[in-house]
């Protein structure tokens, strides 16, 4: 083979792998973006996972026989179920009261499927005028001045996973973002070549080798069983913290070390303190870069999934405490990975991989641009 | 006499004063300075925290009256919790050879990818492979797997003799992909550190461009390659969800053949952490522990390969010192 021969077969290799790399991702995000664009909308992004029921009391004098006469406006679904479709402002509806006394807020979208003692919904297949009497026979039954509704929000949306999701960001951050900046200021500032410090740089770089599943294990073990949290948000955020160390205290390190001995020195010179040059010289200057840092684990906890299947549960809804029975929730990626594995829905799935996609680009391009416009300072 | 007391007592007050705002102001720095130092030295408290907690629970089974043999453990080729049979040698196969192969075809793509970066593309086109590359590193674990299902494993299924998608072949995949931005983005760093002499030297020879290439700046990048591929075996072998979805996951049995379903060591713990207990809780943890010493074995690896070149540099800068 001639050397133009051999020249040329590399050159396609190359160009042929560039090629096969850029398109994986068209094709990965081309994927997700197709199957999961159709599921979106304003439910899947607005309402709860799980379909939500309550019995509510609704005053009325008995004379209304259709749900119309009580200021509703909507039709029968496919479930046989009565979607609300508009409210008049001064139904009676709006004066709708649980089983507790307390007042609860009828809104557009709710499904009504049981009027007194007429179960509706399980007349689905029953002619419009049957399910017209059911509605005003049960709206006849109305006793004491007050008419009984079950009426069911819908669920299928995605609100609790990223509640927990921000939640989950919120609490990593408050633990892990002062600690790793404070270790990077020890390692760049007050650190002299030694044992302990080599040890510190060998325990990061450990740190930062070790796969989310082993610190799934530990979180498992440590947070859940030992410190009694249970499957918990708490127990998940503490599991993070220590995996965002290491992104959190090299990026914040080479902020530092960016930043310009002379600014030290001169502030040194003017009397103050080691303390008062991190405070009030070093730290305003690394800012940019510490924003960088943040942005970076941001994205680690949004992308996060098998650390917190071991410590933070599956279930699909808001936590309600830091630790104990009501505190476990699923991020979007747990739900990603939960719709796919246990329901088989790879609709739902690419759904909340979209909305992934779109956190984690933002994320880049917010990223991106910070320590872009930071260089561009930094040079002049 | 008088006067000059009064003077030694006023300006002694000053600088008691002064000295107490001093002292305080000492104290902070210092008690901040510890802050600082625990601070780091807790990423040394967290690796000897997680070693600690994983090896002891990991390694009970194996001690006590009711030890369970070792050798049974590694070299067991059934999973059997009911049964109280924990063999993880199928799962240590599958892991090696799923990494093995990811890397057998991902290095050479990776590294193909960062020449054209480095070397050869035009800026503009930089301009799109790099955010796209970075974009690449960015996509979470579970979709790259919701991929595999959706596109990899039903494309495997129209090829394989048997009767289901999910195979090594997928997880091989998944991992190729996944492991891409690792190789490419290092070894592009260290191909944009060979010093420009080198490639004029090459040229000045009369080599041709992908001569120059293949024959000066590859073999000069050769460490920091090598420390990509290392990151990426990590990476590889770590990986849990992604695999998890395209592998099958079966309790027992070795691989044949690259259509087989595999169950690596990392989706064993966590398919069945959510509801083991006792003994078989242990025995997933002790899994942890033989995946913990491939990591281990990298990590040592990396940071070997990496804290070696600043030294040589040193050295030379030492050298050239001592010339001068």
């Amino acid at each position: 083979m001639s050397q133009k021969q051999k020249d040329s077969v590399t050159a396609f290799l190359v160009y042929g792998s560039s090629f096969f790399t850029v398109a994986v991702l068209v094709i990965i995000l081309g994927f997700i973006f197709i199957n999961g664009i159709p599921h979106i909308n304003m439910k899947f992004l607005t309402s709860d996972y799980e379909n939500k029921t309550t019995y509510v009391n609704v005053p009325s004098d008995g004379t209304a026989d259709s749900f119309e006469m009580l200021g509703l406006q909507g039709s029968f679904n496919e479930s046989g179920q009565w979607e609300i479709k508009d409210i008049s402002s001064d139904s009676p509806v709006n004066e709708a009261v649980d089983m507790t006394g307390a007042s609860w807020k009828v809104k557009k979208g709710d499904v009504i499927t049981k009027v007194g003692s007429q179960e509706i919904e399980a007349m689905k297949d029953a002619k419009e005028e049957e399910k017209t009497t059911a509605i005003s026979n049960g709206l006849a039954e109305g006793q004491d001045g007050v008419v009984r509704l079950k009426i069911t929000r819908l669920g299928g949306g995605i609100v609790p996973m990223v509640v927990t999701t921000l939640y989950m960001i919120l609490l990593s951050l408050i633990v892990a973002a002062p600690i790793g900046i404070m270790a990077a200021i020890y390692l760049n500032e007050y650190a002299k070549q030694g044992r302990v410090v080599t040890l510190i740089r060998f325990a990061i770089q450990n740190l930062s080798g070790i796969p989310s599943i082993i610190y799934g294990l530990f979180g498992a073990l440590f947070f859940v069983q030992v410190c009694h949290m249970g499957y918990s948000i708490l127990a998940g955020s503490l599991t993070l913290s220590i995996m965002l160390l290491p992104v959190i205290i090299s990026t914040t390190e080479e902020t530092l070390k960016a930043i310009p001995m002379t600014y030290r020195e001169s502030s040194l010179g003017l009397g103050a303190t080691k303390l008062q040059t991190i405070a009030k010289v070093v730290l305003p200057n690394a800012l940019p870069g510490i924003v960088v840092a943040i942005i970076l684990s941001i994205g680690r906890i949004v992308g996060e999934s098998a650390a917190l299947l071991l410590t933070a549960g599956t279930v699909a809804s808001i936590p309600k405490a830091l630790t104990g029975d009501s505190a476990a929730g699923a991020t979007l990626t747990i739900k990603a990975y939960t719709a796919l594995k246990e329901e088989g829905n790879i609709g739902e799935a690419c759904a909340i991989g979209v909305v992934l996609m779109v956190m984690i680009i933002i994320l880049n391009f917010l990223s991106k641009m910070i320590s872009k416009k930071y260089m561009s300072n930094q040079e002049s | 006499m008088i006067k000059s007391d009064a003077l030694v007592t006023e300006s002694k007050t000053s600088t008691e004063a002064s000295l107490g705002r001093n002292y305080a102001q000492e104290v902070l720095e210092k008690v901040m300075a510890s802050v600082f130092f625990l601070c780091a030295f807790l990423a040394v408290v967290s690796v000897l925290a997680i070693l600690g907690f994983v090896f002891y629970k990991g390694l009970k089974p194996f001690f006590g009256a009711d030890a369970y043999s070792f050798f049974d453990f590694l070299f067991g080729t059934k999973w059997a919790p009911g049964q109280n049979v924990y063999g993880i040698f199928h799962m240590i196969v599958a892991s090696v050879t799923g990494t093995f192969g990811a890397i057998l075809i991902g290095v050479p793509i990776g590294l193909f990818t960062s020449v054209f970066i480095a070397e050869l593309a035009p800026k503009n086109l930089v301009r799109i492979v790099v955010p796209a590359i970075e974009l690449l590193a960015g996509i979470p674990s579970v979709l790259y797997g919701v991929f595999g299902v959706g596109v990899i494993v039903p494309a495997i299924l129209k090829i394989t003799p048997q009767v289901q998608g999910q195979s090594l072949l997928a997880v091989i995949i998944v991992l190729t992909i996944m492991i891409l931005p690792t190789i490419v983005n290092l070894s592009v760093s260290a191909l944009n550190a060979v010093p420009k002499s080198y490639k004029e030297g090459s040229y000045g020879l009369g080599a041709t461009k992908m001569q120059m290439i293949f024959k000066t700046v590859v073999p000069a990048a050769k460490s920091g390659i090598l420390s990509a591929t290392v990151l990426a075996i990590g990476r590889a072998i770590g990986e849990t969800m992604a695999v998890m979805l395209v592998a099958g996951n079966p309790e027992s049995g070795i691989l044949h053949s690259i259509f087989d379903k595999v169950r690596p060591l990392t989706t064993n713990i966590a398919i069945e952490m959510g509801y083991a207990s006792g003994r078989q809780s242990e025995m997933l943890f002790a899994t942890g522990v033989i995946l913990f010493i491939f990591i281990m074995i990298v990590n040592l690896t990396l940071i070997k390969l990496t804290s070696k070149k600043p030294e040589k540099e040193e050295k030379e800068k030492e050298k050239e010192a001592k010339k001068a």
